[in-house]
């Protein structure tokens, strides 16, 4: 008898065996992390390593049950490596990494190397496209995971062999028309926009608001008048931010409410073209509330109000909310701890100001009022999380991962994902009358993904010596003797949209690469086709101790194709649907790459569920 | 101060993201329920979890069993001490479970539920009992006892890869609010054998559509002998059904075995499945060589993975019936973690 006596009967000797001496890391330490790290611990995993940059917060408490009030503020990786202690019944090596997973610093491709699967449990599309493009890179098993609300997924990604995170369109947040935000709001959000991403901003944050950028404005109307108006707006804001140094609360409130809530509304109204359809909005009588305000403000039991989320407040009270958090923002700023304020959720002066202005500009313009409970989940991005989806979702993610190790993947020999891709599959929850869940068979790679398709990867291996020494030219030269780019018509963009070469900038060309910046260890370079003939290639660059000649990775580039072009393509024997032999060796000490040879072997866009690619693979020489 | 209508600033600041979710009269809801938990194993341990992290009344847990070494495969609350194996499990956890949060009134019961049985008026104090890993005969002597006091009753657990969640609720009302699609909903009509909605709403202004629905439950022990499943699939649904149905209806009646290192016997596994087929009326030939294999070996067996998804599964539905807004699983659901299925039937 023993501890592990159910997990050999579950998973059996030989798979138990391989949990115990692979190395798996887990990025995020939140809602999911909390419930996944549980799982992958009572499975046998070895040693698991734990990524995480946030803190704990009280409202994480109703579902990561690995944190306790005790923890508020403590780091969420290394706090969640010491709870975890008390049930580390199989003596797994755990290490915590404090930090953003994008740091290529802290987390350079040598430390990506070390893993044999990656599980996410983020929460944001930044940190999943980050990782999902280096489990691209180094050709990784990762397995994806979310939760909103009563509903989750998982998506396990073979590189390669099937969709990758970014094969599928994402939805991303719902933006406004300026104009609808600064002239013409009719939805609670619309205000609550306007006082977070405008007013806020635009009085105590650092730059200013992009809801006041001119060019933007004039995208949207001709209307002279109104692009002048909201020019106005914003300049006399700024001007009153220059007084918040210089004058008591009292008067730099009044002048504020005065302003924003009056005198601009006034002059809102005179824009007779946008009252046409709509019902006209109507400005603050100040007179009836100044009394009634001091009143307010001179009781100190009314400071209760401050802290009664669900209350929806009249607007005597909201008056008031925005008195007293203005005027302590105010005071903050005058003490010179800080030079500047961002409106974050979690902060009440911040919260209850934007919640108060919001409401104001509401009444305004005959829009309902809501509670501070309802304006931070709009303002806070909040989505609604619990634990019982989260330990569901977990559940299936530790399940399907744990499969892959029932396959003996020699981690430096060959990798070929054709079996486990076959038996594995997305997991959505979605209950029903007849059904919990719905899972889906992997897809093979979109054709028409940036991540995975349209776009080559490969590492750049190179010496700190040869970064001082070698010339942006000559790098160039080299990518198209290497690529076969024509006449050298090829543009060099570093970091996230820094062009540093292209045929007609040469400016650089003279300087080491090591002068240019952009081009360090675990930075990425983009190279494009400027004649749109190849496509693109993207290059992570490692900087080693190896003292022999940089390295570009061995590749051919696809040639691109455009929307539309799919249906001319010319299909091949198509064996009967059956899964095209995949070969080629890797070699996982070296840089990897992977080429995808579409043109001798080009499938159709609707192919089955799990046809898969001819896809080679080489080893960099 | 805690009232009774109303929640707490610090409860609303603690269970913000959920409150958000399903809103306060759920929580307050939530907040007045007394739940009795049977037996801390895998499941009981994850449901004991969630629920006290949604924030329970109060939960007491009955199980009079010690500590075996097998069962760290998924009792996180257990300490990490081979010299506990053997003593009561319960006084042995607690404290960590009531660390999750202490606005939960939680209790421990280690008397024998035998013992219990001879006075039933023990369970009358519960809104809603949780049985986990119990036998056929045991499971259905609870269960005539929640229908006599009329309390809901969930029973579930775990085989390996595999688990199962069976529900005798009685009867409940729900009313959910939700955007009407192109086809109205309509009144008396049924969702499934079980479940009808018996009235529709339809606010135009909102295009929300209020739609009540009555779920009805039979007791456990006329499920295990239902005939209704071939009426519930069609050909293609009959060849695809997954053998873990009969074969999990099967394994209720055999005996968990003494040593745990012993596989369940094959042939008389195979025996009880191919009786279960014909009480359900499908093809005894539903059950292949490779489940039976898998089904003597993982039997009785606890996956921390599975024991996760079971008990987030139940401790959700738990919620849902509470909150009277959604309508519960009626009245069996399956898990086939083997083939990521997880099918609910009306028996």
């Amino acid at each position: 008898m023993a501890r592990n006596t159910y997990l050999k009967k579950v998973l059996g000797e030989d798979r138990l065996e391989r949990l115990a001496n692979t190395k798996v890391i887990m990025i995020g330490a939140g809602g999911i992390g909390c419930e996944l790290l549980k799982d992958l611990l009572l499975s046998g995993y070895g040693e698991i390593h734990i990524v995480d940059l946030d803190t704990v917060t009280l409202s994480n408490l109703n579902r990561q049950f690995l944190f306790r009030k005790k923890d508020i503020d403590k780091s969420k990786s290394l706090t969640i490596a010491k709870a975890v202690q008390s049930f580390n019944y199989f003596n797994a090596k755990l290490v915590p990494h404090h930090g953003n997973i994008m740091d290529t610093t802290q987390f350079p491709l040598s430390w990506w190397d070390q893993f044999s699967f990656i599980y996410n449990a983020l929460d944001n599309l930044e940190a999943r496209r980050y990782v999902n493009k280096m489990a691209l890179f180094l050709k990784k098993p990762l397995m994806e995971s979310g939760t909103t609300g009563f509903e989750g997924q998982i998506q396990p990604i073979y590189p390669y062999y099937s969709e990758c995170f970014d094969c599928q369109a994402k939805v991303t947040p719902k933006t406004y028309p300026v104009c609808t935000i600064r002239s013409t709001p009719s939805l609670p959000v619309h205000c609550i926009t306007w006082a977070k991403e405008f007013l806020f901003h635009q009085l105590f944050d650092e730059s200013e608001s992009d809801l006041s950028n001119s060019e933007t404005i004039q995208n949207e109307t001709d209307d002279a008048q109104e692009i002048e108006n909201l020019a106005q707006e914003a300049n006399e804001l700024i001007e009153l931010r220059k007084s918040i140094k210089t004058t008591d609360a009292s008067p730099f409130i009044e002048q504020l409410v005065l302003k924003i809530f009056k005198g601009d509304i006034e002059r809102l109204l005179l824009i007779d073209t946008l009252w046409k359809s709509r019902k006209k909005p109507t400005p603050l009588d100040w007179s009836t509330y100044k009394a009634p305000v001091t009143g307010m403000l001179s009781d100190i039991s009314n400071q209760s109000l401050l802290i009664n989320d669900t209350k929806v407040w009249t607007v005597l009270e909201n008056i008031y909310v925005l008195y007293k958090s203005g005027s302590i923002l105010q005071r903050r700023i005058k003490s010179g701890k800080e030079s500047f304020i961002s409106f974050d959720k979690d902060d009440e002066d911040t919260l209850n100001f934007v919640a108060a202005a919001a409401n104001l500009r509401s009444s305004i313009f005959n829009i309902p009022i809501m509670s501070k409970f309802d304006i931070k989940q709009i303002a806070g991005n909040i989505i609604p999380a619990i634990a019982t989806t989260n330990a569901i979702i977990s559940g299936f993610s530790s399940l399907n991962g744990t499969r892959y190790f029932k396959y003996n993947y020699d981690q430096t020999g060959s990798v070929d994902f054709t079996p486990i891709s076959k038996e594995s599959s997305t997991v959505f929850i979605s209950i029903k009358p007849n059904k919990y869940i719905t899972a889906a068979a992997l897809v093979s790679p979109n054709e028409k993904c940036p991540s995975s398709s349209l776009l080559s990867r490969g590492v750049f291996q190179i010496t700190e010596e040869q970064r001082q020494t070698l010339t942006l030219g000559e790098l160039v030269e080299k990518l198209v003797k290497k690529y076969g780019y024509e006449e050298g018509d090829l543009s060099v963009i570093v970091g996230k949209s820094r062009l540093v070469y292209d045929i007609d900038f040469d400016d650089n060309v003279e300087k080491k690469l090591s002068e240019i910046g952009g081009i360090g260890d675990g930075e990425l370079i983009l190279v494009q086709d400027e004649n749109d003939r190849l496509e693109n290639l993207e290059l992570y660059v490692k900087v080693t101790d190896e003292e022999r000649e940089h390295v570009l990775p061995e590749l051919k580039l696809r040639p691109k194709k455009s929307v539309g072009d799919d249906q001319s393509v010319e299909t091949e024997e198509e064996s009967g649907g059956d899964v095209e032999q995949v070969d080629g060796v890797v070699n996982e000490n070296d840089a990897i790459v992977i080429i995808d040879e579409e043109d001798d072997g080009l499938v159709e866009l609707d192919e089955p569920a799990l046809k898969k690619r001819r896809i080679q693979v080489q080893s960099l020489a | 101060m805690s009232t009774e209508e109303q929640l707490t600033n610090d409860e609303i600041a603690l269970y913000d993201r959920q409150i958000r979710l399903w809103g306060m009269a759920t929580q307050l809801r939530l907040r007045s329920a007394k739940i009795l938990i049977i037996n801390l194993g895998g499941v009981g341990t994850e449901v004991v979890k969630n629920l006290v992290l949604g924030g329970i009344n109060s939960i007491e847990i009955l199980d009079d069993s010690v500590v075996k070494e097998e069962d760290y495969a998924t009792q996180f609350f257990l300490p990490d001490d081979e010299s506990v194996v053997g003593q009561l499990k319960l006084p042995l956890v607690i404290d960590r479970i009531k660390e999750l949060n202490s606005l939960v009134e939680l209790t421990t019961n280690t008397s024998s539920l035998v013992k219990i049985f001879d006075d039933p008026k023990y369970f009358q104090t519960f809104n809603l009992i949780v049985a986990t890993e119990l036998d056929k005969s045991t499971i259905e002597k609870l269960n005539g006892i929640t229908r006599s006091f009329n309390i809901p009753l969930y029973v579930a657990g775990v085989h390996g890869m595999f688990g199962y969640i069976f529900t005798d609720l009685i009867k409940h009302v729900s009313v959910s609010e939700k955007d009407a699609g192109n086809q109205l909903k309509e009144a008396n009509t049924k969702i499934t054998r079980t479940k009808t909605i018996t009235e529709v709403s339809y606010d135009e202004k909102t295009n929300k559509e209020k739609i009540t629905v009555l779920d009805e439950f039979i007791p456990i022990s006329e499920i295990w002998k239902s005939n209704k499943l071939p009426t519930l699939l069609n050909k293609r649904q009959m060849k695809r059904l997954s053998p873990a149905v009969p074969l999990t209806f099967a394994l209720f009646d055999i005996k968990k075995p003494d040593d745990v290192e012993q596989d369940v016997d094959k042939q008389i596994l195979a025996e009880q499945g191919q009786r279960v087929c014909t009480e359900l009326g499908i093809p005894t030939t539903v059950i292949s060589e490779d489940y039976l294999e898998v089904f003597s070996r993982q039997a009785f067996t606890e996956y921390a993975p599975v024991t996760a998804i079971i008990g987030g599964a139940l401790a959700q539905d738990i919620i849902q019936f509470l909150s009277k807004k959604e309508s519960p699983i009626n009245n069996v659901l399956i898990l086939d973690s083997t083939k990521s299925e997880m099918p609910i039937y009306a028996l």
